[in-house]
């Protein structure tokens, strides 16, 4: 951290700044400039409120010169983090696709999407049974009975089950029938169920808020790997912006950073990127040149009759296209 | 359009919003649904001034469903528009690379800049003589003697060149140079100049605004078309969001949104849409990958020593990189 003064701070107050520093257990090292006198701080200051330095007589502003975030950190663990899950590898060379539908909605969809997606090349199935939706008068999802679909689908199909968790209480019943444990975008936040998910063991899908920053991104997972769960997926999903034309701004430059800022693998979900289907696997693409480990879509046998999400939703047609394409541009850039 | 009446509007102001409508010359079609009415405006093509109408008594608001452009729009052309550039042509099957200095500084630094983008596989050459920058204390472009190199780099390169133009008076001087004249994102919305722009016949690169919406792009477009110069060709730069690790959010969404909307040609700026070099390579296949039909992007012979925008510029040889890694892309989606 640096503490920039104020021009024209005093002696005293300069010297009461370095006596909080010294206080703290940190050194202090002054630069005194033409205009001005600047602090640094040595020493690993993560944990101290920058805004404690602020409220000093004489303070203009702090910086952080550290990243706020160590064991999600690239500086922290040079190699790539994989995430094994059920023969399924996040993170590798090959890129992996996970696909179904937003909601499981009864038997007959999700095992017919399960069956279509894996014909189609997905690694992993994905379907909603506890759903967080913007309307409480929109479908909730179908609980517990919605597990025990996935649960038949992953036996049939063999492809392991991605599904969300919206609560630490239902974190047992959700991790008895699910592979990975999806933390949605709008509990990217809720710090008390990446708490309750990082003490288990189970992979964890962190999708990032769709207004937080790629910074909070990271500074949650920290909260996951913080308890000693380090099998952590992160997914770019769009953010809120003045574009009204599409349901998000997938940010696209989010790919490329993440992959330099952390060794954890991230995704990227075009669904929602972009929420109309027509321009979805455009989007995908883009994700996979961008060098993300692979993607999250939204399949569904009839998107017209979806309870959720059906104008994002691909037919599985549309969806083996999109595969087929993505992974020619994998070749590309050398990946599978 | 759509009127949408409030629930409880009475037959009085009902009757009131249809007459006025009729009285337009337009036609009327009345939906009464169980809780509220609405009133389609059958038009003939014709603007509608949605505002008279909203401020009707029983009015609670008016929704557009055609779009406001025309000239840009794709339904108003059997196929993609194809611009050309001396021996380039943009918006064809071939990927068009556009790459050069943010800012002309010298005739050396332009001249090796001009000769190493050529060789490693630009077919455009950009650089700014009329700098639009956030401060007027930095560096503003050496103007004429800028356009003057451009076009000495153009004569031993053969490489057609794009410069900015920023005042409508200026477009006769910068006509005399440039191949192409861009218009930058502070002047998305300068009317006056898109109307001269329109006017010289010259192609023009129009790029997005920082807070512009892909549909205000497309109404500057329409300026330019509507002034009888159809030779458009539009640029996603990125957009302000909150996100600030990097310096703008690339719309990624926007290619093949923009693709769908218009038959103009569409390529991307990686450097400005991500702004650290580090990133730029990634987001430009990332926008081949979405269906860019180009990219303009920043390189210079020594970044470090750059007068303007030196931290997201390339070093040739990267810039060799990205283009090969562009191409591959491009192949892979069949667009050699």
């Amino acid at each position: 951290m640096i503490v920039v003064m104020r021009a024209g701070a005093t002696k005293q107050q300069i010297f009461a700044a370095v006596a909080r520093i010294e206080k703290d257990g940190f050194s202090a090292h002054l630069s005194e400039g033409a205009e001005r006198t600047i602090i640094g701080v040595i020493g690993d200051d993560r944990p101290v409120e920058r805004h404690t330095y602020e409220v000093l007589d004489g303070v203009e502003k702090t910086v952080a010169v550290l990243k706020p975030f160590k064991l999600v950190s690239r500086d922290f663990q040079q190699e790539h983090t994989t995430v094994k899950v059920n023969g399924v590898v996040f993170g590798a060379s090959s890129i992996s696709i996970i696909a179904g539908p937003c909601s499981v909605e009864d038997r007959a969809q999700l095992l017919e999407s399960a069956h279509a997606v894996k014909e189609a090349g997905a690694q992993a199935l994905r379907g909603g049974a506890f759903k967080p939706r913007s309307s409480p008068y929109s479908f909730q999802g179908l609980g517990e009975q919605g597990l025990q679909l996935l649960a038949e689908a992953r036996e049939q199909t063999g492809l392991p089950v991605v599904t969300e968790v919206m609560t630490p209480e239902q974190l047992p019943l959700v991790t008895r029938y699910a592979d990975v444990l999806q933390i949605g975008a709008r509990n990217m936040q809720n710090y008390e169920l990446l708490k309750a998910v990082g003490r288990g063991s189970h992979a964890v899908l962190l999708k990032r808020g769709l207004m937080a920053t790629v910074e909070e991104l990271l500074m949650s997972a920290e909260y996951i790997l913080a308890q000693g769960n380090r099998r952590v997926i992160l997914c770019e999903r769009g953010i809120r912006t003045f574009e009204k034309y599409t349901r998000n701004t997938t940010d696209i430059n989010a790919v490329p950073v993440m992959k330099s800022l952390t060794h954890l693998p991230v995704l990227l979900d075009p669904s929602h990127g972009v929420g109309k289907w027509a321009f979805v696997t455009a989007v995908a693409r883009a994700g996979i040149a961008a060098g993300a480990d692979g993607l999250i879509v939204e399949v569904h046998p009839r998107p017209a009759e979806a309870l959720s999400d059906g104008g994002q939703s691909l037919l599985p047609e549309r969806f083996a296209e999109l595969v087929q394409q993505v992974r020619a541009i994998a070749a590309t850039i050398g990946r599978e | 359009m759509v009127i949408v009446m409030r629930s409880g509007a009475s037959q009085k102001e009902i009757d009131a919003v249809a007459a006025r409508v009729k009285e337009e010359g337009f036609g009327t079609h009345l939906v009464q649904g169980t809780e509220r009415t609405i009133v389609c405006v059958l038009g003939d093509g014709r603007p509608v001034d949605q505002r008279k109408y909203d401020v009707m008594a029983g009015v609670e608001k008016t929704t557009r469903i055609l779009k406001p452009f025309k000239l840009t729009s794709r339904s108003m052309s059997a196929g993609d528009s194809t611009l050309r550039l001396n021996g380039t042509t943009v918006g064809t099957k071939p990927v068009v690379i556009m790459a050069g200095p943010c800012s002309v500084e010298s005739r050396t630094q332009l001249l090796e800049t001009a000769h190493a983008v050529k060789e490693a596989g630009a077919q455009v050459l950009r650089g700014g003589a009329f700098k639009p920058r956030t401060s007027p204390y930095s560096f503003q472009g050496l103007g004429e003697e800028g356009l003057q190199i451009m076009a000495e780099a153009r004569d031993q390169t053969g490489l057609p060149v794009v410069t900015e133009v920023m005042a409508s008076e200026q477009v006769p001087l910068v006509m005399k140079y440039a191949d192409m004249l861009q218009v930058g994102t502070r002047n998305m919305q300068n009317y006056e100049l898109l109307r001269a722009v329109g006017r010289s016949g010259h192609p023009v690169l129009l790029k997005r605004g920082l807070m512009s919406t892909i549909e205000e792009l497309l109404m500057s477009a329409e300026y330019i078309l509507a002034e009888g110069n159809r030779r458009v060709l539009l640029c996603e730069r990125g957009i302000r969001t909150f996100e600030k690790y990097t310096r703008n959010t690339t719309d990624i969404n926007a290619i093949p949104v923009l693709k769908d909307l218009t038959h103009l040609p569409v390529i991307l700026d990686p450097s400005h849409g991500v702004g650290k070099w580090a990133y730029v390579a990634a987001v430009a296949r990332a926008g081949v990958a979405a269906g860019a039909d180009g990219l303009l992007v920043e390189v210079h012979n020594d970044p470090a020593q750059a007068l303007s925008d030196g931290a997201q510029s390339l070093k040739p040889e990267r810039f060799a990189t990205l283009v090969r890694q562009v191409r591959a892309v491009a192949a892979s989606i069949g667009r050699a």
